[in-house]
Parts: C-alpha cells; structure tokens; sequence
C-alpha cells in the first residue's frame, strides 16, 4: 500500500500553520452587517412582552429580530423542542410534518416558543452597521419576564409534581429510558461470592473548543441563503436552518471554511437560524462572531450523570451479574441525548462478558444548558463506573485487575448486554495486553520522587479498559456519499475528491485523500479535495462519534472504483459518485434493549502512572500508556494526535475542569475559571500503541478512533490514586480541594 | 489620536507625554478619565472585560529614568517603571543578590506576557494576588513616585489600602521600585500555589525570606508575607515574631505555619474554599519555611 499506514503530511497543515485558512470568523463581505444575541440569562420564564422600540430607533441598527419573526419557531437535531429565539407570537408551530416519529413518537403541540428554558435560551437578535451598535442596541431591549419554578437535579425533576420543561411531550421530564433485561440478576447475586456496590457521579464538562461560535450568512448568487459557519453535518445544519425559515432545504446552502474544533458541541445548531434569517430578511450580508463567555453559556455540555451499581463474581473471578441505574442531567432540550444515552446504556457493563444484566438508564430535562455529544457520547461516564467497579472487584478477589480483566474481557461470539455479539473482530484482549506490556505492568516498581519535599509525594499506578461503537446507528441508516473524478489523457493527472464530510482538525480530509491516492493507485500529492459545500455534495454523515474515517471513507473507497473502472474504460475524464449504505441495525427492544444496535466496534485499554501531593492535593501525570485499536491507522501521525489529544481533553475531564454551575447560572464561563490543562500540565509522557485488527466492513480494515483515547482514563487515574492513597474516589474532577477532602485532610 | 484594536475594547485616547511633569500635571487634571499604564496586561483586560473605562491612557514608559535597572553595592537595587519581567529574570545582578526577586517573576503567567508586564505594574495593580508584591516587600521596597508636588518615596509596608487600593493620589506616577542590598547571608523562597501550572492567578502564594540576625534570641529574622488570602498583600507579622523569639526549629515552623494561617482572611470562590486556602497557607508556610532555612544552614 503507497497511502494508507503512511504519515502523509496534512493536507490542511500549511495554510493553518501560515495564517491562510480562513476561519468563520476571519470571513468578511462588502456591504457586511454585524450582529448580536441576546441570552435570556435566567432558567425558567414565560416571556411576558418585549419592548425593540428603543434598539430599532438606534441609528445605525438595521434590525432586530425576536420570537415573531422566525417562520417555524423551533429546532433540534433529534427532536424539535427549541424555540430559535423565546418570546411571545403570532403563531406556535403545531406538530411539525417534517418531524418522523421519535423516542416516544410525535406530539400534539408544538413546543411553547414564550417559554425561556435555560440561560442560553436566545430572546432577540440584533442586526447593524457596526458590531458596537449591535451591542448598545442589544442593551436597549427591554424584556418582561414572569419567572417559572425551575429544576436543577434530574433526580428532582423525576418526581411527580416537579416544574415541567416540556409538557407538549407528556407529563414527565424524562426524555429518554433505556432498559437492558439479560438473564435473570437477582439469581446470579444470590451465586455470587463477592459483590462490589458502587454510586458514582460525574461532571458536566466544557468542549472549550479553540474557535468560539461565528459565522456570517448571505444570498449566494442563485439566491439561496448561504451561512459559512463551523459545524460538524452540513446537511443537518441545512435542514435545521430550512425548517426554522419554512423554506425547502435546497434554498439553503451550508459552507464549512475552517473549523477550530468541535468535540460533538456543534452538532448542534447555535447562531446558525439567527443568523440566515437575517440575511433572509435584509438580503445583506450578516456577521456574528459569539464571545468565549456566550460560547460556553450558549452551547451544549457532556451530561453530568448518577451511576448506582451492583455488581457480582465468583470468588474466581468470573463475572456473574451487573445491575445499575443512570440519571442523566439532559438540561433543557433533547439534543442527542437519545444517542448519548444509547452509548451510554451499551457500555455500561464495560469490554466485558457479563451474563446476567439489568440497567435503566434516564436522561431527564432540567433547567440546565442542554447536554449533548461530547467526544464518547455517554461512553466516558458509563466507563468511569464500570471500570471502576473492575478496579474494586480485583482488589475485594485479591486478583491483579490486569489479569482480572483480561479473564473477563470480550471474546468473539460473547453476547453483549443487549443479547447480541459485537460484530467484526473482538480486539479488547490485544489492547489489555498491549497497554499491559508497553507499561511492563508486570514488573512493579516504586520509586520515590526525589525533589525538595519527597515525604509529601506518593505515587501510584492504574489501569482501565474501554470500548465504543463506530457511528449513531441503532436502528438509524448509517450512510455517506462522495464523488470522485479521475482527470488526465493517457495517464492520470489529478484525481479530485468531492466530499462534504466536516474537517474538525481531526485530520478527516487528509485521510480522505489518502483513500483516494490508494484505490485509484496514484501518489498521494495528486489527490485534491473539494470540501463542505450543501449545495454542490450529498450527504456526507457527521463528523461525530468515531463515525467519518469509516463511513466516508467506504464511500470515498466506492466512489474511487467506480471512477477507476470508467477510466479503464476510457472516460475522460472519469467520474463517479457514490453513497455508502452500511449495515444495518436495530434500536433496543423497549422491555429488554435486546437489539443488534452498531456495525462496528473498537476498543482501548490504558495504563498511567501518576504522583500525588498529599500536602496540597495536587496530581501530577507522569505517565499514560494508550493501547487504541483503529483496525488499520490510515495515517499513523494524525492517529498519535488523537490519542494524546484525546488522553489530554480526558486528564482535563479528570482533574482540572471544575465545571460550576448554581441555580441554572453558569459560573465558570471564562477560560481563566474553566481550567483546560496547558502545556505545562499535560502528562509528561503519553504513548501511544496502534493496535491494529482488522475491521471487515471498514475501509481497507479502519475502525474508528476519535473518542477511544478519553474513554478509560479517569477511572485509570482514580484507580492510581487509590494504589498511592488506598482511597477510592466515586466522583471527579479531582481538584486538590476534592483529593484532599477525599483523604479526610480537610 | 484614536485607537481602537479590539472590538470589545473600548474606545480611549493614547496619551503620550514627553516628560514626568506634563504627566502628572496630565492625569492631575484628568483625575477619573485618565490612567497611567505600563505593560497593559492589567488595564486592557480589564477595559476588555467592562471593569474600567478609562478615556485617556497615559503612557508612562520611556519616561526619564523608567526603563534602567541599576545596581549598586551600596545603594542596593533600581527597577525602573518600565522594566519587564523577563529583564528582570535575566539581569546577573538580580540573580546574584535578589534572587527572590527573579524566582517570584518566574512565576507570572508565561514568558509571552512577561516581556510587556512590569513589577511596578503588579505593585500598582494592588491586587492581593500580585506575584511579585510578597517578594518586594520582604526585601523592603521603596517607591520613587512622581506627582504633582514632585518626587517622593513611599515604603511598600505602607503603600497598599485595599483590592486595587493604594496610596496613589491623581497625578501621581511610580517611575521605579528600589531596594536596599539585601541582608548578608539571607535566603529566600516563593511558593506558588494556581489551579494549573500556567498562568492562573495564585490561589494563595507564601514569600520567604530569611537572614542571619545576632540581635534576636532565635538569631534568625524572618519575613513572611501571603498572596491572594487577604484583601491586601499580607505580612504575617505573628509568624514572623515567633521564628525571632523561639530557637527555630520543626515546632516552631510549624507554629508560626499556623499563626500565619490563622492570621489570613480568604474567600470563597469558584476557583477554591476559604477553607482549603487557609490549610495550603499552613502548609506552603511550612514547607517554604522548611526549605529557607535548610538554605540558612548550608
Ligand atoms: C494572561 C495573564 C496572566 C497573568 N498572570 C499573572 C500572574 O501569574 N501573576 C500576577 O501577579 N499577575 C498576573 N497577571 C496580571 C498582570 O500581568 C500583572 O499584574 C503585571 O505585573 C501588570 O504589569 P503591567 O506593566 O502590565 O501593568 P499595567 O496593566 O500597565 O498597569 C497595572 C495597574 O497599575 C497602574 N499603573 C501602571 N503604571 C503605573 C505607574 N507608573 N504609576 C502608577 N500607577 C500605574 C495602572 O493604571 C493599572 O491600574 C496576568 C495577566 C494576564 C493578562
């Protein structure tokens, strides 16, 4: 092979490095407008009235947009149950004819468009000449809100008699229950030697995504409202944006230019709605780049979660039984927490062999920022129990929870805890032993640091194991298309990729390139990418959970020899399109989850070692092994980046992001009170081993990787606390105050 | 001249005065809208943010004397105004007899925002959290400040009155922070504790600083002064007697570890507990006092 498995240069690397690519926010237009949104900035409100008259009389504003003048007042990727901008109307959408039937089918109303339901809820928009009229237009409004019981904690917002978010959906908050029924529990615990029962919780966190929120909308020149802005789907943010202006999806074009990073926080929709029905209504161009302040108050979150758990083996180790309850924090609109908690549901008894399981797992709406994907959609937070509970049964069995893992890890043909065996090769046993021997796990050492105050430095070692399905499925079609043309006269000349797939700095259009250069069997350097155009592409699929190097890529593959086989028949030049239709799947039976849920797997294992200051509570990383199996690394460098960018957004997850919010308000929304680890706090040291087996439907035998290398470490870390303090921690961020209370210190 | 080169910034004039007395009479005449800056690390982040709107900016760097950091055996050590922190790490003679000095800038944010940010601009600041504020007043910093009236100095024991808070009247402009040739034989540390290992304010920070000294019965006198868990830069006086009354030893350090956590006034806020300050004060009090006087007795 010439491309695949090489380090081919990024595609996208010189004109990032030089300042050329061009980032939503970089984008200026003759005759461009400025605009700003208004936040609600409170829970739970009916908006009463509003009053622009002072902002419109503004010179120099040239419109002010609120809840009446959006056509269809309502968006959301998985369900529509979001006013594009809160307050009173003319007319309430009914239910909406585009919307299939989802998560407990349709509804009999549409969704209140007065009701403000969490903080980042939009109330107003304003458009003018310059950005600072925007804003003093912005303050002119005036909004009379009638506040509305509010409810924070999901456990809260279950009971019988709560503030209710959403009652065009029924009388409950809960948005979403998956259930697991496998085997019979109660009998297993009764034939188990040990039992480890566990709570566990975990935080909300921030994607702190490098590029905030921007974008700049126009009439292009068929006259169809084009919004370039950072995105993860550019046909589901077209089709989002179409349904809200009541406009066919085809008079709406969406353009990627540059994106600075995503992490699942922009597959959903921010100022997109906004923005192109201004540039509808004003036939201006209109610019709106969002604050690092809005960005964190006006976008999605991971979902914090409550894990209760039971788990049962024999006292030779073997696994018996699994019986645990999620609640998951949905904030105040669905999102995908459908598809979170679907992950989250399926990985909860871990890379493991587990006969007997019972699982609820809810997802119910408060009054917070919505949650949403978040790189692992669910999978983080399911691990962080499962692992930890691995950790504690080997330490109740006296076992080394190395050895005990790999007694209990997935084999091919084992039935997951929805009834089904994972499809394509089981690899978690080659990544526990390959983390394993890198980390030479076997040969126990300590050492003590010898700095200015050893005597308050401990160390210790942990170990934790993962696994994550390649793309949404669940019953969903997975599918993605590309066109692929071969140019030249008798030889070959250029080969140009067209394909609209999301390039979040994951390197996706480069190892696109690299698919090409391969199944048309030419150098890499003649492969050209056009890229991120609705208008001109078909549907590429998200850029989103582990899904873009699969999906497109087999439709890349496709498209390829499809176009190679008319070249040879002598087309010129030679063309091709191709959608990619994977596997099909099944969503959860809804008594049992019983289910043939993904058509592809991949796994991880991790070992780290780490220092703790018992006098200040400070964690120091010196070490994390990431043993990650892509199946096949396209590019072997982009596939580093992933792990120890993923092993640092995880130690971030882990120990630094103390996430605070208080009454629906968000307290940390600056990076000066949201920590995200600089270069100096990332771990000294992240290696990372490819593991390599094989997929049969990915192609040339890809899996995925984007979200492997942050799933298992948090209970990795929290299991090398233990080793070095023999305290378990249940919750995290490990902030020094947390590690310290932990320690019984203060 | 207008500038305008962010667009959250809001709008001022750049003043540039060609001497110390246009200055001062500058900012005299203009007591609210006008604000002498140095680096700017302070004032444009906090313009940005909508804390200060000031409507002119008065430059005082290149002003007579501002940028020269002199040394003199005798007289001791001169920082003028505008001297950066990275010149101030850099210079052999702060190394040699300030080292405290050198360690505390080597602490401030990274080394990007050290070549704008000046030592007299942490001082100014008046924020409790000043990284360099523990270690100027421990070697007993003089300010040389130019008003309306002229020159005078003012001791840095007394300078500071509150958050932000200083002795500073309209028209007055700190053109350098001077120091006395430290005591012989002294030794000094500077523990910092921030949430991450770059750039975050201090959580709390304790400045040491220890000398040989026959006239007390410990023979040792000590300095000892808290960031960031008080509303002003805090000299543990309490502390500081005990270690020059009793023979310092483990016991004593960490008595007077304790006074000194006892005698601090955190708050609560998103970034740490009062509580958990208060313990690391203890502690970091403990562990630099441990370290200064393993240094004293090499
Ligand atoms: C990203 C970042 C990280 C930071 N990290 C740290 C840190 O780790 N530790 C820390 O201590 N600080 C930190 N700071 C704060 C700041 O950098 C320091 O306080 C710095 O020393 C200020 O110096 P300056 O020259 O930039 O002051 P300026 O911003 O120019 O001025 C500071 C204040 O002093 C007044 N002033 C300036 N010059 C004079 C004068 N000659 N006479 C009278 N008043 C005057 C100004 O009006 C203003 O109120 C950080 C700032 C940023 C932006």
């Amino acid at each position: 092979m010439k491309s695949i498995g090489q380090s081919l240069p990024r595609v996208d690397a010189r004109d990032k490095v030089t300042g050329a690519a061009l980032y939503s926010g970089d984008l200026s237009m003759p005759g461009m407008l400025h605009m700003k949104t208004l936040f609600a900035g409170r829970p739970h409100a009916r908006v009463v009235s509003m009053d622009t008259s002072a902002a419109e009389a503004l010179p120099g504003v040239a419109l002010v947009l609120t809840a009446k003048d959006v056509p269809v007042n309502e968006y959301g990727l998985q369900r529509k149950d979001q006013p594009a901008l809160c307050g009173p109307a003319a007319l309430t959408p009914g239910p909406s004819p585009k919307e299939p039937p989802k998560n407990g089918g349709g509804r009999e109303r549409g969704v209140a468009g007065d009701i403000v339901r969490c903080e980042g809820d939009l109330v107003a928009a304003v458009v003018a000449e310059t950005e600072a009229i925007a804003a003093q237009a912005r303050g002119l409004i005036r909004v009379e809100y009638e506040d509305l019981p509010a409810v924070f904690d999901p456990v809260e917002a279950m009971q019988p008699g709560a503030p209710l978010l959403h009652p065009e959906f029924g009388d409950t908050n809960v948005c979403v229950l998956d259930k697991i029924r496998k085997g019979d529990v109660e009998a297993a615990f009764a034939r188990a030697d040990v039992i480890v029962e566990g709570e566990y919780r975990t935080p909300f966190q921030e994607h702190a995504y490098l590029q905030p929120e921007a974008g700049i909308a126009y009439l292009d020149e068929e006259g169809r409202i084009a919004v370039q802005c950072a995105g993860q789907w550019t046909h589901a943010d077209r089709d989002g944006i179409a349904h809200a202006l009541g406009l066919a999806n085809e008079q709406v074009r969406v353009i990627y230019p540059a994106i600075g990073g995503a992490f699942g926080g922009r597959e959903d929709l921010s100022v997109q709605i906004v923005l192109a029905l201004a540039a509808m209504r004003l036939k201006r161009p209109v610019k709106i780049v969002w604050s690092r302040q809005e960005s964190i108050v006006g976008h999605c979150k991971r979902h914090p979660m409550t894990l209760k758990t039971k788990w049962g083996a024999t006292k030779d180790g073997k696994l018996l039984a699994a019986e645990t309850t999620i609640i998951a924090d949905g904030g105040a609109y669905l999102y995908t927490s459908n598809k979170v908690l679907g992950n989250c549901t399926i990985t909860a008894t871990g890379p493991y062999f587990i006969p007997n399981v019972k699982e609820d797992v809810y997802g119910v709406y408060t009054n917070n920022v919505p949650s949403a994907a978040f790189r692992g959609f669910g999978a983080p937070q399911a691990l962080f129990m499962a692992e930890s509970q691995m950790n504690k049964l080997a330490e109740k069995l006296g076992m080394d929870p190395v050895a005990f893992r790999h007694l209990n890890a997935l084999r091919d043909g084992d039935t997951l805890n929805v009834g089904t065996p994972a499809p394509g090769p089981v690899s978690i046993v080659q990544c526990i032993e390959a983390a394993r021997d890198r980390f030479h796990w076997d040969e126990r050492r300590r050492t003590k640091d010898g700095g200015i105050r050893p005597s308050s430095f401990v160390r210790g070692r942990g170990f934790a194991a993962g696994f994550k399905n390649v793309g949404f499925s669940f019953g969903y079609q997975e599918n993605s298309w590309a066109r692929v043309e071969i140019h030249g006269k008798t030889g070959i000349e250029q080969v140009v990729v067209w394909h609209a797939g999301a390039e979040v700095g994951q390197g996706t259009h480069t190892v696109l390139a690299q698919f090409a250069a391969e199944t048309v069997g030419v150098p890499f350097e003649k492969v050209t990418m056009v890229t991120s155009d609705s208008a001109t592409m078909g549907n590429p699929g998200s850029a989103s959970a582990s899904r873009l190097t699969f999906m497109a890529g087999n439709a890349v593959k496709g498209a390829a020899e499809a176009a190679l086989a008319k070249w040879k028949a002598g087309e010129r030049p030679a063309i091709a399109e191709y959608t990619y239709l994977a596997p099909k799947t099944t969503p959860f039976d809804k008594e049992t989850g019983h289910a043939m849920p993904n058509l592809s797997y991949a796994y991880v294992a991790q070992a780290v070692e780490l220092e703790l200051d018992l006098e200040t509570g400070f964690i120091k990383i010196l070490r994390v092994v990431s043993a990650d199996d892509v199946g096949q690394a396209i590019n072997p460098a982009l596939v580093e980046g992933q792990i120890e960018g993923g092993v640092v957004q995880a130690a971030g997850y882990a120990i630094t992001e103390n996430f605070i919010s208080k009454n629906g308000r968000i307290l940390t929304d600056q990076l000066s009170t949201y920590l995200i680890p600089t270069v100096l706090d990332i771990p000294d040291a992240v290696e990372s081993v490819i593991v390599e087996v094989a997929e049969p439907n990915g192609p040339y035998g890809a899996r995925g990787l984007g979200e492997l290398p942050l799933l298992p470490l948090a209970p990795a870390i929290t299991a090398a606390i233990h080793d070095a303090t023999g305290v378990w921690f249940d919750d995290f961020p490990l902030t020094p105050e947390r590690v310290l209370r932990g320690l019984g210190k203060i | 001249m207008t500038t305008h080169t962010h667009p959250t910034l809001p709008e001022f004039d750049y003043i540039q005065p060609k001497t110390l007395a246009e200055a001062s009479q500058f900012l005299a005449q203009h007591p609210d809208e006008a604000r002498p800056f140095l680096g700017g690390t302070d004032v444009f982040v906090r313009m940005r943010d909508g804390f200060l709107t000031p409507k002119f900016l008065v430059d005082v760097k290149n002003l007579d004397g501002t940028n020269d950091l002199r040394f003199d055996p005798q007289a001791g050590l001169t920082l003028g105004a505008a001297v950066n922190m990275n010149r101030v790490i850099a210079s052999p003679d702060v190394q040699e007899h300030y080292p405290l000095l050198a360690e505390a800038c080597r602490l401030v944010a990274s080394y990007q925002l050290r070549t704008r940010a000046t030592v007299v601009g942490n001082i100014c600041n008046a924020s409790p959290a000043g990284d360099t504020i523990g270690a100027c007043l421990a070697l007993d910093g003089v300010l040389h400040v130019h008003g309306t009236g002229g020159l005078r100095r003012e001791p840095l024991a007394t300078f500071f009155l509150g958050p932000g808070k200083t002795t500073l009247k309209p028209g007055d402009i700190v053109t350098a922070v001077s120091f006395p040739v430290p005591p012989k034989g002294c030794a000094g540390a500077y523990l910092k504790l921030g949430r991450n290992k770059l750039s975050d304010l201090s959580l709390v920070g304790v400045t040491v600083l220890g000398s040989p000294d026959p006239g007390l019965p410990s023979r040792f006198r000590f300095r000892i002064v808290l960031a960031s868990v008080a509303p002003v830069p805090l000299v543990a006086a309490q502390a500081e007697a005990v270690l020059a009354e009793r023979a310092v030893a483990p016991e004593s350090i960490r008595q007077a570890a304790q006074l000194a956590s006892e005698a601090s006034t955190p708050i609560d806020d998103v970034r740490a507990s009062a509580r958990y300050r208060k313990l690391m004060v203890r502690n970091l009090t403990e562990m630099a006092l441990t370290e200064v006087w393993k240094k004293l007795q090499k």
